[in-house]
């Protein structure tokens, strides 16, 4: 452990020796609207300093509702919404989080949300994976046709019919925890994750494939031994999508989840109030910090995989 | 001693009748479909046929979400003569209008500033981009609370930092659709200035050389070069804006509940209180069914644009 501390330390500081100094970051600026050059002059000076204010205060912006939100449910119940404003809680007692952690039972609720996000990222990459493969790879006759269908569904949100899926998945009868089956299933039919797919397997050289095919590999074997191996970039993005996904789907769980016992972490902050609603001390700072632990994973995941979550959504965005 | 042995061999001769060319046919591709085949009953399990259904289901008297009888346009009459849906019409241009005077706007603004930047650039980057992590109902239920009515809420604390009066932003019908885009666009705005970033990159340099030399001001070559040269990611992202306008849902759901008095009701929303409030799932689908129409039409000028960016 402290070996890795030691790691990060030397990491970070050959990092700060190895940065341009500041001054001459902006001098040798030769790319974009204004160059360095023109930087010499005050005017330009001065509109720099106002780009990074601007962008500080978007920044600020973006940052302190979060901040806050964390930081009020430390608060006493009467003093978040007490006139006149403050930012700070007089203490940050985090005793108050492990007790709402287990008032409200989130324990069991996080389960819940973990076994929709294992299903929903498992069956994203399976199924879409799959079908991504065929239509790229193995071209069956009529893949053009698939293709198509599933390009002319592309932007229609499920929402729109919610009326028939409510009905069709209701039909199904599903009780317990077989009702996560066609809510992790959904995530299988996304013709965004395919697109993300099917455009990484069509960079895929033929040749390979084709080699491949000619020492005696049947199509599964392909995919598995071959096909997934080369694409786990795309894969992994898919997932991370997937998993930030579903972690923050509310629509169809709050639908079709009945049983209290079977709610994920949105339908429960969803309906904190009628869960709460006996207990007389449940509190908005309470409420608040609820609202802040569902938060907490989906910060920690992009932590991790900042990298992967901002550079193929910028990237992926475009390409439909 | 003869070196090489002659063999004489014959190519199998292909036959050509049709059951034989139907058996090639079969045996070549059964593998790719068997593929294909559970990928696709998902499909359309989940997204195609209730596409279809869905116009089925709002020609249709519903009761406990079964077919009962065939009523022709009624369930339309019935949506049209409800002054909740004009409301949610009107609501959703003016919708579309805010987002394109906020949503559209300030992320490309944002953009071109980040673009130039070399201090703090990866900063500056991930601060804009930390609300798009956040799920959109924790959002929601965070800014409501900021947007509370009282002098205590964050809201009114930073209004009187300018010696503003207290609002009451969501229980005013005219600030409650403008507060809503805003908490939209404090959502999505950093994955938008991530895609004209990446866009951004890609202008060639060379021609602010040129505009220099040719006395261009800042502002001239932003007008002239850089917005022209970013014009199809521009399009695309202008219509993606708008198309996700028409699918409001959580924001007047949890924020408003469609309120005050209508004011902020979308169509999304209508056809989720048709259905699960009003238990009437026949308005619900004919809404579902307009809303369905008007995406794809979108959709199919967002397909044009990316062709035609593409080439």
């Amino acid at each position: 452990m402290k070996k890795l501390f030691v790691r990060i330390g030397d990491r970070i500081s050959s990092a700060w020796r190895k940065r341009t100094p500041f001054k001459n970051c902006l001098r040798n600026k030769s790319e974009g609207i204004i160059t360095g050059m023109e930087y010499k002059k005050w005017p330009y000076k001065l509109l720099y300093v106002g780009i990074l204010l601007v962008l500080c205060a978007a920044v600020l912006t973006a940052v302190i509702p979060v901040l806050w939100l964390f930081l009020a449910g430390f608060k006493d119940a009467q003093d978040v919404f007490k006139a006149p404003f403050t930012f700070w809680p007089k203490s940050i007692n985090l005793g108050k989080v492990v007790e709402v952690w287990k008032v409200v039972g989130f324990g069991k609720y996080f389960l819940n949300t973990l076994i929709l996000v294992i299903g929903s990222v498992v069956c994203a990459v399976f199924f879409n994976g799959l079908l991504a493969y065929a239509v790229s790879i193995v071209k069956p006759c009529g893949h053009k046709v698939v293709y198509g269908l599933i390009m002319a569904s592309y932007m229609i949100p499920a929402v729109a019919s919610l009326v028939p899926l409510y009905a069709n998945i209701n039909k199904l009868g599903l009780t317990g925890y077989a009702t996560f089956v066609p809510l992790c299933l959904l995530y299988g039919a996304n013709s965004y994750y395919f697109m993300m797919i099917k455009n990484y397997f069509d960079t895929i050289p033929e040749a390979l494939i084709e080699s491949a095919r000619i020492d005696g590999a049947g199509n599964m074997r392909i995919f598995f031994s071959m096909v997934l191996p080369l694409s786990r970039p795309i894969i992994g993005v898919v997932s991370i999508f997937a998993m930030t996904a579903a972690w923050a789907d509310f629509l169809l769980p709050y639908l079709l989840l009945q049983d209290q016992e079977l709610y994920t972490a949105m339908v429960v902050i969803y309906n904190l109030n009628s869960i709460m609603g006996n207990m007389s001390d449940f509190g908005i700072d309470k409420y608040l910090i609820a609202v802040a632990i569902t938060i907490l994973p989906q910060i920690a995941l992009f932590a991790i995989f900042q990298r992967q979550i901002m550079g193929t959504g910028a990237k992926s965005g475009i390409k439909g | 001693m003869n070196k090489y042995k002659t063999v004489t061999a014959e190519l199998p001769k292909v036959p050509t009748t049709f059951g034989h060319r139907l058996k090639r046919f079969l045996k070549r591709n059964w593998g790719g479909w068997a593929i294909m085949i559970p990928s696709l009953v998902l499909f359309a399990f989940f997204i195609w046929v209730p596409l279809i259904e869905n116009i089925s289901y709002s020609f249709y008297e519903i009761k406990r979400f079964e077919r009962q009888s065939f009523v022709g346009f009624e369930n339309y009459a019935r949506v049209f003569n409800d002054p909740a849906f004009g409301k949610a019409v009107v609501n959703t241009f003016l919708y579309a209008l805010w987002s394109i005077v906020i949503g559209f706007l300030l992320p490309l603004f944002l953009g071109l500033l980040l673009s130039e930047t070399v201090h703090f650039k990866s900063l500056f980057r991930i601060g804009l981009y930390i609300p798009n992590i956040i799920s959109g109902m924790a959002v929601v239920l965070m800014w409501t609370n900021i947007l509370d009515g009282s002098n205590g809420s964050m809201i009114n604390g930073f209004l009187s930092l300018f010696g503003a009066e207290p609002v009451t932003v969501l229980s005013n019908p005219k600030w409650v659709i403008p507060v809503i885009v805003l908490v939209m666009t404090w959502r999505g705005a950093g994955g938008t200035v991530l895609i004209y970033l990446s866009a951004l990159q890609t202008v060639d340099s060379t021609l602010y050389e040129v505009a220099k030399l040719d006395g261009a001001g800042v502002f001239r070559r932003i007008w002239n070069v850089t917005l022209p040269s970013i014009r199809p990611t521009i399009k695309l992202l202008f219509l993606l804006q708008i198309i996700s306008v028409f699918q409001v849902f959580y924001e007047p759901m949890v924020m408003t509940v469609g309120g005050p008095d209508n004011a902020s009701i979308s169509l999304m929303y209508l056809c989720y209180r048709y259905t699960f409030i009003d238990h009437d799932p026949g308005a619900g689908a004919a809404v579902g069914v307009m809303l369905a129409i008007i995406i794809g039409a979108l959709s199919i000028v967002y397909f044009a644009l990316n062709r035609s960016t593409k080439q």
